[in-house]
Formats: C-alpha cells, sequence, structure tokens
C-alpha cells in the first residue's frame, strides 16, 4: 500500500475468471490464480486443467497453478518451472498424458506480456474489435518430445484484451447436431467479436461471464461435459475513485483538503455526516439529506460528488458486503458504495484523523481507531480479494 | 400557515443512540398534521459534538432542539407548535 492519493499514469490490468463445472461434479477442475504486484506493476496469473474432473483434477490444477505462480513470482523462468513441474506431477499411465494443462500469463502495467501454453487452447487477443494474431515460439520439452510449451511475447496497447480458456470453452458442445466440432476457437472468436463491438466497455468479469456462459449453452440438453473456464485480461486506463472520510486533524486546513477532494479527476465519495458538512460549508456546495431506510442512515445529495453517506456504520457494512456480497436484492448506501468500489481500478482514501468530540467520551473513545481499522481492513480485501490498487493518505 | 420545519438528525450519534426509529415518523402521524410540517433530514446537526447537548438522538422542531428524541416527544412539541 503506497500513501498519499496520486493519479497513476501507468495502466491498470483488469484480469478476472469465470467457471462453470461439469455437470454432476462438485468441484472445478479448473484452477484459475492470479496475483498483482503493486511495486513490480505487475499481474500473474494461471489457469490450469488438471486432467480429468471432480476432486483429482482439482487438486491436480491447484499444484499445477500454485507451483507456476510460485515460480513465477520468483524471477524464475516459465520454461524452467514448466520442466520442474512436469517431472514432478503425476502421468496419467493409461492415456500417457500428464497432469494438467496450463496458461501462464506475465503481465507488465506498461503493456508488455508474456504468455506460455502447454496444452491449454491458444489465447485470443482482441483489439479495436479485430483478432490479431501472435507468433509463438515453440519449445520442446527437454524430456517428453510430445510435449510443446508455447511462448509468445506481445505488446498489448491500452484497451487491448486477451482471453484465455480451458478445453470446455472450445470444445463445448462437442458431436452435437449442429456443432460437430465444437464451439472451438474460430467461434470464440466470432463471439467475443461481436460482443465487444456491442459492448466496447465490458469488464473482465462481465466478458468472461458471458463467452463461459454462451460456451455451456452450446451444450446438448444443457450438460456440461467439462469444466469450463475464460479468463479475461484487459489493459485500459485506470478508473479512479477518491472517498473522503472523517473530519481533517488540522481544522485550518479544511479548505484545501476539500479544494483537492473535489478537484480529484474520478469519482468522489464523501463518508461521514461532519465531513460532508465540512465540504459543503469550504465549497459553498448545498447538500441535501434523504431518509434513512432500514438499518442505515440515508445518503446525502451534493453536486460534484458522486456518493455522500455516514461514515462508519456504512463503511462497516461495506466491509461485510465485500466479504460476504449480499445475496438479496438490497438497496442501501453500503452497496451503493460497494458497487462504486467494484467499478474503479484505483481506490484512494483520505482518511481524516481527527477525534469526532462526539465520541470523545467514555463510551466512545475508540472512534478514530475503528474508522482508521474500518478502512484499513476494506482497503485490504480490496487488493487482496477484489485485486484492486489501493493507497490511504491521514490528513 | 407556515409550515414547521422538523428536522431529524441521521448522523452517526444519533443514529446508534436510538434516531434510526425517527424514520418512522411520517407513517406515525395523521394526514392533518403531516401535511402541517416539512421533514427534512440531516446529517448530523452539529450537537453531539457539544457536551451540553450530549443527549442524543437530536430532532429540531422549528429550531428548537429535542434531545432524546422519541416520536412520541416530537409529535408532542409539533402539537405545541401548531397550538401556539
Ligand atoms: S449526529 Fe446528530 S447531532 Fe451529530
Amino acid at each position: 500500500m503506497v500513501l498519499a492519493p496520486s493519479m497513476n499514469k501507468s495502466l491498470f490490468i483488469d484480469i478476472s475468471c469465470s467457471q462453470i463445472w461439469k455437470t454432476n461434479q462438485n468441484t472445478c477442475g479448473d484452477v484459475f490464480l492470479s496475483k498483482r504486484f503493486p511495486k513490480e506493476r505487475r499481474v500473474i496469473a494461471v489457469l490450469s486443467d488438471g486432467l480429468g474432473s471432480g476432486i483429482k483434477a482439482n487438486i491436480l490444477g491447484q499444484m499445477t497453478a500454485t507451483m507456476l505462480l510460485r515460480y513465477v513470482e520468483q524471477g524464475r523462468d516459465i520454461e524452467k518451472a514448466a520442466e520442474v513441474i512436469m517431472d514432478t506431477l503425476p502421468i496419467c499411465r493409461v492415456r500417457k498424458i500428464s497432469y494438467s494443462t496450463f496458461t501462464v500469463v506475465d503481465c507488465h502495467e506498461n503493456g508488455s506480456v508474456v504468455i506460455v501454453e502447454e496444452g491449454n487452447p491458444g489465447f485470443v487477443w482482441m483489439r479495436n474489435g479485430v483478432h490479431m494474431e501472435a507468433e509463438p515460439e515453440i519449445i520442446v520439452s527437454k524430456k517428453f518430445s510430445t510435449r510443446k510449451m508455447h511462448r509468445y511475447k506481445i505488446n498489448m496497447l491500452p484497451d487491448d484484451r486477451l482471453i484465455f480458456c480451458s478445453d470446455g470453452v472450445t470444445q463445448a458442445g462437442l458431436g452435437s447436431p449442429r456443432l460437430k466440432g465444437g464451439w472451438q476457437r474460430s467461434g470464440l472468436i466470432e463471439y467475443s467479436k461481436t460482443l465487444l463491438l456491442d459492448n466496447p466497455e465490458l469488464t473482465s468479469k462481465e466478458l468472461a461471464r458471458r463467452i463461459t456462459l454462451a460456451a455451456t449453452y452450446k451444450c446438448m440438453d444443457n450438460f456440461v461435459k467439462d469444466d469450463t473456464s475464460t479468463a479475461v485480461l484487459h489493459v485500459r486506463t485506470p478508473r479512479s475513485v477518491l472517498v473522503f472520510t472523517g473530519p481533517p486533524f488540522h481544522m485550518e486546513r479544511d479548505n484545501e483538503h476539500s479544494q483537492r477532494f473535489i478537484q480529484f479527476p474520478g469519482q468522489k465519495v464523501i463518508c461521514g455526516g461532519t465531513t460532508a458538512n465540512i465540504v459543503s460549508r469550504e465549497l459553498n456546495r448545498k447538500k441535501e439529506t434523504t431518509m434513512a431506510s432500514g438499518d442505515l442512515p440515508g445518503i446525502s445529495v451534493m453536486e460534484g460528488v458522486d456518493l455522500v453517506s455516514e461514515g462508519i456504520l456504512t463503511l462497516t457494512r461495506v466491509l461485510e458486503y465485500l466479504e460476504n456480497p449480499p445475496s438479496k436484492e438490497i438497496r442501501d448506501a453500503a452497496v451503493s458504495l460497494a458497487s462504486i468500489f467494484m467499478e474503479n481500478d484505483c481506490i484512494s482514501f483520505m482518511v481524516g484523523a481527527k477525534m469526532n468530540q462526539a465520541y470523545y467520551d467514555p463510551e466512545w473513545p475508540i472512534e478514530l481507531e475503528i474508522r482508521k481499522t474500518v478502512v484499513r481492513r476494506i482497503a485490504n480485501i480490496l487488493e487482496e480479494k477484489y485485486l484492486k490498487k489501493v493507497e490511504i493518505e491521514f490528513v | 400557515m407556515k409550515k414547521i420545519d422538523v428536522e431529524i438528525c441521521f448522523g452517526t450519534t444519533c443514529f446508534v443512540l436510538g434516531g434510526s426509529h425517527l424514520q418512522e415518523l411520517e407513517n406515525s402521524l395523521d394526514n392533518d398534521l403531516k401535511e402541517k410540517i416539512n421533514i427534512i433530514p440531516q446529517n448530523c446537526l452539529g450537537l453531539c459534538k457539544n457536551e451540553n447537548y450530549s443527549q442524543a438522538p437530536y430532532v429540531k422542531v422549528n429550531g428548537q432542539i429535542i434531545d432524546r428524541a422519541t416520536i412520541e416527544k416530537v409529535i408532542n412539541k409539533i402539537k405545541c407548535e401548531i397550538n401556539e
């Protein structure tokens, strides 16, 4: 975590995976792992497809994906890592094919990407609705001559997308009257083209979800014959939001902080009644509050600010929602804030460090600590579970 | 007749100290009273910061502070205002 909100000039890597398991299996044999390395401005992801299905496939896939991620993370060569994994993991005696196939992606925020594929369908690279074909370098395993890895080095431009999948996607519908040879990579390319031309703003999460779903629709009688996974990587100019919460420590700097807040070049959120009153006063902007509804105070409306909510209770609820997304249709300030977080790539918090006098009595001695703790926990979960970039500044 | 302003505080302190119930104020009023008042939700009336007023939740009826506000207290105050 870096201190002090700043606009990041490098690209943001939006990566997500969507999976549907083979019908009647209780776990997925495809495993997707990804890790963001903020300091190195880099994301590493692995999609591995364990042999067979169910729990055995899942364990094989997990082992492969975890080992690859660790190796690449430590700066080791993917080629060598793959050899070691081939040596380590069991080979199916009957089929003479091994453990699991995989795709490893090592993507830097300047757009340079290395992709290594072993057995998985070839990735799809989309630019402005056109499919770009990349030339692989073929690496034959020193020990297993039947095994070939494809290595690609490509440079992505802003708004390019990469689509990776397990063979559950390309072979969807195999043997059905309509699609004897399955959906195939060409089907995937055509579908992605149409989707992206119609919805150029699609998030990686949504694009992956739609592709996986489309693949399973190709299956006969809704019987999904294989685990079906799609991972999408999108590099784009980051979308940012700044959250101002808590009154600043030095009252004399209220104006400076309010100005800095309103000039932020992204979405803007205020969490806290006192904070909202400060900004409203300093910038001379009217604010109207709505009725509370249910067990959270309502929101307020202020020109130029995307969301104005109450502070601690709402933030605490947001944390709950981020940990366990609510299943029923809930509409409260916390849901609105959580969705703003989901829509943005870089999330900055300006946390006022002034103790609210109201709580500065024996019953409320720890308000500031609560605010800091809640914000830190939100920041952690946004970074770890949702792969966002988060910055916190105390003012 | 000018409507009576009823400012209900939904700031954190007021909300957790019982103010959340005040959402129901409007539903507890008969139509006659409803027409005579103007409900204005607020996100902190600033009273919780003043030791003398450390008796949240707060409501202001025509600018007059009601501390430890309940629906009943607020309705009584509104009625007083109308009768004046
Ligand atoms: S929260 Fe009600 S007066 Fe401050």
